[in-house]
């Protein structure tokens, strides 16, 4: 019977070819702005690193003025970053399973090896040996280095695949020479692909940043006296002469995460913090009330807006045009069930039941979602292609996550049975109520 | 086959009531080939949709081949149009978009009949009617008088009992019309009972038996006599 | 036309009402979203067409990363700006700090008295030399500009003070409540005073999406290497063909130090206002494809009513309506069904426009933008029925008399 409600569903179909173009058009053009918005909504909002979200937190502290919040926007929210010394107090805590401070540094990466491969002025985050473990980065060679490499420091880097793609041809380079502004590093790591979108765990310089190129102990900092190519916020009128008092300010620069593996560390980190404020607040720092916080990745990406009210608001502009598409069908469809009655008539008189009648029709509204459907995808594919190049940037940024994938597809597949469950429910409905004797009247 | 006893059937707005019929009965017996006639307003419509179960009644009993029709639910009658009735109707209501043979194919669907079946049924009642030749044309490819074939092909491709005309010919020239008329009656021989609405006098002569609806009731009812006029299908069920 | 007129096709509409009320409502979402749309694309489209107060289309920069051992940012600087400002077609050349309108860039808080007592006043600051003023392509209102002798050497620690100051026209009423500041006196974070030596119309800063985004003020100080980044301004037209020249040469004439970009400067504008931009052109788009979709939508229901009412048209033909008297008909019915729609969506859209302005602290939207839409949706609502309208009225009183 399916077969045949398909039959004469694909047959009253081609009956009316404007109409019917029209109403998949619509259909098509509904779904693909959605699919589109909630794609790129999805990926911007999406959690990279949501298996550990019950693990991995970022560490936040109110060290601000007294006088006003650090963010007027977020008035209850502490500065996200930190000063040198209280990061360092956090990794050296002793509690947390894993540990990281760190900045994003720059520099130029060149390599005696390669010879003729020009310098390349790039992105280093100077961090923690912990890093890698604590973020599941993935490795291609070698691996991260011992903590001891941090305090040492000891003269090593990890590279991105990328990196390694352009100074040692792509090969195992663990072992090899690379230069941070023509000072000579071992290379002891190369990562796999790693783009973490967005990059949850520095977004001060935004949710899809360039990533980096290399990656070095945060050792380095004081002994090269570097300072973050990211944001760097002061609010005390300070003197700072020296890099010495520049570690000793207020200036809050780095960024620090903890993996604590279950709520028992989580209790005691959390009150090792508001332990570590009070003792501090007694020397005059912390004159803000407590805000010691311990945010999951998921928080923390709602907290730094990384979906901004743009995103939110095409959301519900497709979600309005998608809704004026399928009201567009259901008119449309109504109307062409109505102004077919009299067929209908004649099937229920040769003893069509209501239930065959209202099937038969809501397959048409089924098989009109489906090719809208089809062409969504279609048409979504072409969009996600043109956000891609008007948001092109040397480095992927946003574009990453303006793909046709899983998920959308997914969504695609949902909206279109919502689609034709929408439009073809009610006209079919309808369809299916009228007694046949008033079909056949009309004649 | 189809027994009517005391139908009412009223159609109620919001300022008057119609009495469509009123304390209506009527008998048909199985193998008759009835003409039932009024003049327009009569309620010989209402008649044919409450035989036909298009349309429910207010009171009274409707047996349908023994079956009792009133309080049925819509499914139970949509199955038994399906299967006991068949329709023909003044402007024959093929649906274009179908072929003839798709068009005969409409009530066997609904049956839920296996292909090979549906084929065979279909290829003989085109027979039948002479138009196994033009079974992949459109109606709209077909003369008035071939289309009304095809519909009757239709009403009997699912073997009902009782065939339910309504002014088949109205809508052809009297040559046609008399094409028609003899297929029905080739049709009653063959055991279909067969009720015929019309408004023609002439028409009605050739049934076996005469009912004239006036105002919602039957003018001349009387019961069936089943050997005051065997029907000459008698002879053919017992041969 | 008059009430005689519209009662009766009002009622043939409320008999038969889901088709009308399915096209209202189709027009009320559109009219919610095209009044809204509209709104926040002339706010996006304003936004990026502030006037910059910079030279924009005449400037590029060029960004230079020295490193290793031996590297000498100083001789490297010098002679980078000696060869540029040395180029025909350059008008001035600049070492900076920052790139305005750029996303990248410096502030600091400047106060009204040497106390540091009370709110500071954000200012968006820029490390230039002699020809900062002049590379920058801004217009001096009063004082001057900085001399050569008195840009001051490199500072890594942002500690040394800041004797003068260029400020803009807003960042000086900010300061002093007066555009007249050439010799008035602020004060920084440890109290030190810096002295307003020139005032410019109006520069824009570092990030676009800043409230403050003209409190600039330019310092004279050289910026600190290893990177150094220059702006250079030429004659009109000039642009493209010196940065080609640039380019070539300024990356062969240091194997010390490699040079990172030659850009235009209004790559770096384009890329801040990119996602307002794009915001702009989909905001465009979605509404026009809901305005060809609606405006398709109620054409071909009126299409559909035409062919339904074949014969009462023909009827009414035949009983003696002129073609004229369908055509308005059919236009009356459209316009009462758009009518409806509109007062809903005139509801929606204040609605909408309430939440928009909470989100994005916006004025509340203007009521001329909603008088517009009714308008431009009644236009589109009898558009879209004029054709059908027009059908129907070709349809032969003859159809009466016709059985089907």
């Amino acid at each position: 019977m399916f077969g045949y409600y398909v039959k004469l569903a694909a047959r009253s179909l081609r009956r009316n070819p404007g109409i019917t173009s029209l109403m998949v058009l619509a259909i098509a053009l509904g779904i693909a702005v959605c699919v589109i918005t909630l794609t790129v909504y999805h990926g911007m909002s999406s959690n990279p690193l949501w298996w550990k979200n019950d693990r991995v937190y970022a560490v936040t502290l109110d060290s601000w003025d007294p006088e006003e919040p650090a963010d007027d926007k977020h008035p209850d929210l502490p500065p996200p970053q930190l000063t040198w010394r209280d990061a360092e107090a956090v990794t050296a805590s002793g509690i947390p399973l894993r540990a990281v401070r760190m900045f994003k540094g720059f520099g130029v990466v060149s390599s005696d090896a390669a010879g003729s491969v020009r310098p390349e002025n790039a992105i280093v985050r100077v961090t923690s040996a912990d890093f890698f473990g604590l973020f599941d980065v993935p490795f291609r060679h070698g691996g991260g280095w011992k903590a001891a490499a941090d305090s040492g420091p000891e003269p090593v880097a990890v590279l991105s695949r990328e990196t390694n793609e352009r100074f040692f041809g792509g090969a195992n380079s663990v072992g090899r020479t690379i230069r941070w502004d023509d000072r000579a590093f071992r290379v002891v790591g190369v990562l796999d692909d790693w783009h973490p979108a967005p990059n949850f765990y520095d977004l001060n310089n935004g949710a899809f940043d360039e990533p980096e190129a290399m990656y070095v102990p945060i050792g380095w900092a004081p002994v090269l006296e570097l300072k973050s190519a990211g944001n760097t916020n002061c609010w005390k009128p300070e003197e700072i002469k020296t890099y010495a008092d520049f570690m000793a300010s207020e200036c809050i620069w780095l960024q620090a995460w903890v993996e604590l593996p279950d709520s028992a560390a989580r209790v005691r980190m959390q009150g090792w913090l508001d332990n570590y404020v009070a003792t501090e607040r007694k020397s005059g720092r912390f004159q803000r009330p407590d805000n010691n916080r311990l945010t999951p990745v998921d928080q923390w990406l709602r907290d730094n807006d990384v979906v901004g009210n743009d995103n939110r608001m095409l959301i519900a502009l497709a979600f309005a045009f998608l809704s004026v598409c399928l009201i567009n069908t259901v008119g449309l469809l109504l109307a062409k069930f109505l102004g077919s009655a009299s067929i209908t008539g004649v099937r229920r008189a040769l003893g069509a039941s209501r239930r065959q009648v209202f099937l038969q029709h809501l397959a048409e509204a089924g098989l009109l979602a489906g090719v809208g459907a089809g062409l969504g995808v279609l048409l979504s594919l072409l969009g996600l292609y043109g956000l891609r190049a008007m948001y092109a940037s040397p480095w992927g940024g946003v574009t990453s996550v303006m793909h046709v994938n899983a998920w959308s597809l997914a969504v695609t597949v949902a909206l279109a049975v919502g689609a034709a469950l929408a439009a073809g429910l009610y006209p079919a409905w309808r369809i299916g109520r009228l007694a046949p004797s008033v079909y056949l009247k009309s004649q | 086959m189809l027994a009517m006893r005391h139908i009412s059937k009223v159609f109620r707005t919001d300022l008057i009531e119609t009495h469509a019929l009123r304390d209506f009965s009527l008998e048909v017996a199985e193998g008759e080939f009835v003409a039932v006639t009024g003049p327009s307003g009569s309620g010989k419509t209402t008649f044919l949709n409450v035989a036909g179960l298009l349309e429910g009644f207010d009171s009274g009993t409707y047996l349908l081949d023994g079956v009792d029709t009133s309080g049925l639910a819509d499914d139970a009658r949509s199955r038994l149009r399906n299967e006991k009735i068949g329709f023909i109707f003044q402007s024959f209501n093929l649906i274009p978009d179908l072929d003839i043979f798709d068009n005969v194919d409409v009530p066997l669907r609904y049956r839920r009949m296996k292909a090979a079946e549906r084929r065979e049924r279909i290829a003989s009642a085109l027979d039948l009617v002479g138009l196994a030749s033009r079974a992949h044309h459109l109606p709209s490819q077909l003369s008035g008088g071939q289309q009304q074939r095809v519909a009757i092909a239709r009403a009997i491709a699912g073997d009902p009992k009782f065939l339910l005309a309504d002014e088949p010919t109205g809508n052809l020239d009297s040559l046609m019309a008399r094409q028609v008329m003899d297929l029905l009656e080739q049709i009653n021989e063959m055991g279909t009972t067969i009720v015929l609405v019309t408004h023609d006098p002439e028409l009605a002569r050739r049934a076996q038996r005469n009912v004239q609806i006036v105002d919602g009731q039957v003018s001349d009812f009387r019961p069936y006599e089943p050997h005051a006029r065997p029907a000459p299908m008698a002879a053919a069920a017992t041969a | 036309m008059n009430v005689q007129e519209i009662r009766p096709i009002l009622s043939a509409l409320l008999r038969n009402r889901t088709g009308a009320v399915l096209v209202a409502l189709q027009v009320a979402i559109a009219l919610a979203v095209l009044v809204n749309a509209v709104y926040v694309v002339k706010q996006r489209v304003d936004k990026i067409g502030r006037p910059t107060g910079i030279d924009v289309e005449n400037i590029f920069v060029v960004t230079s990363a020295g490193f290793g051992a031996g590297y000498d940012h100083s001789a490297t600087v010098r002679d980078d700006l000696a060869w540029l400002r040395g180029l025909p077609g350059v008008r001035a050349a600049a070492l900076s700090s920052g790139v305005p309108l750029s996303g990248g860039g410096s502030s600091n808080t400047v106060y009204k008295t040497p106390e540091v007592k009370g709110e500071g006043t954000p200012v968006n600051y820029f490390l230039v030399d002699e020809q900062g003023v002049d590379a920058l392509g801004t217009r001096l209102v009063a004082g001057r500009a900085f001399r050569a002798d008195e840009i001051l050497p490199e500072d890594p620690t942002y500690h040394e003070p800041m004797p003068s100051m260029i400020v803009t026209r807003a960042l000086a009423r900010a300061l002093f409540g007066t555009d007249d500041a050439v010799g008035k006196v602020g004060y920084d974070g440890l109290g030190r005073p810096i002295t307003v030596i020139g005032v410019i119309d109006h520069m824009q800063g570092s990030w676009v999406d800043w409230d403050k985004l003209d409190y600039v003020g330019l310092l004279p100080r050289r910026a600190f290497g290893p990177r150094a980044t220059y702006l250079v301004r030429t004659a009109p037209g000039q642009r493209d063909a010196l940065m080609k020249l640039a380019e070539g040469h300024l990356s062969a004439s240091n194997p010390k130090r490699m040079i990172q970009h030659v850009r235009a400067l209004d790559y770096y504008r384009d890329r801040s206002y990119r996602s307002d931009r794009n915001m702009a052109i989909f905001l465009v788009v979605v509404t026009v494809l809901l305005a060809c979709v609606t405006a398709l939508g109620i054409f071909a229901l009126a299409t559909f009513n035409v062919s339904v009412r074949t014969r009462q048209i023909g009827t009414r033909r035949a009983v003696g309506a002129r073609r004229a008297d369908v055509v308005r008909y059919f236009m009356v019915e459209n316009w009462l069904i758009t009518t409806a729609g509109v007062l809903l969506g005139a509801a929606l859209a204040l609605a909408v426009g309430y939440s928009l302005s909470r989100a994005y602290q916006l004025p509340r939207l203007d009521l001329y933008y909603l008088v517009g839409g009714v308008v431009a949706l009644w236009a589109l609502g009898q558009a879209a029925a004029w054709q059908p309208a027009r059908r129907a009225a070709r349809i032969s009183p003859a159809v009466a008399t016709r059985t089907v």
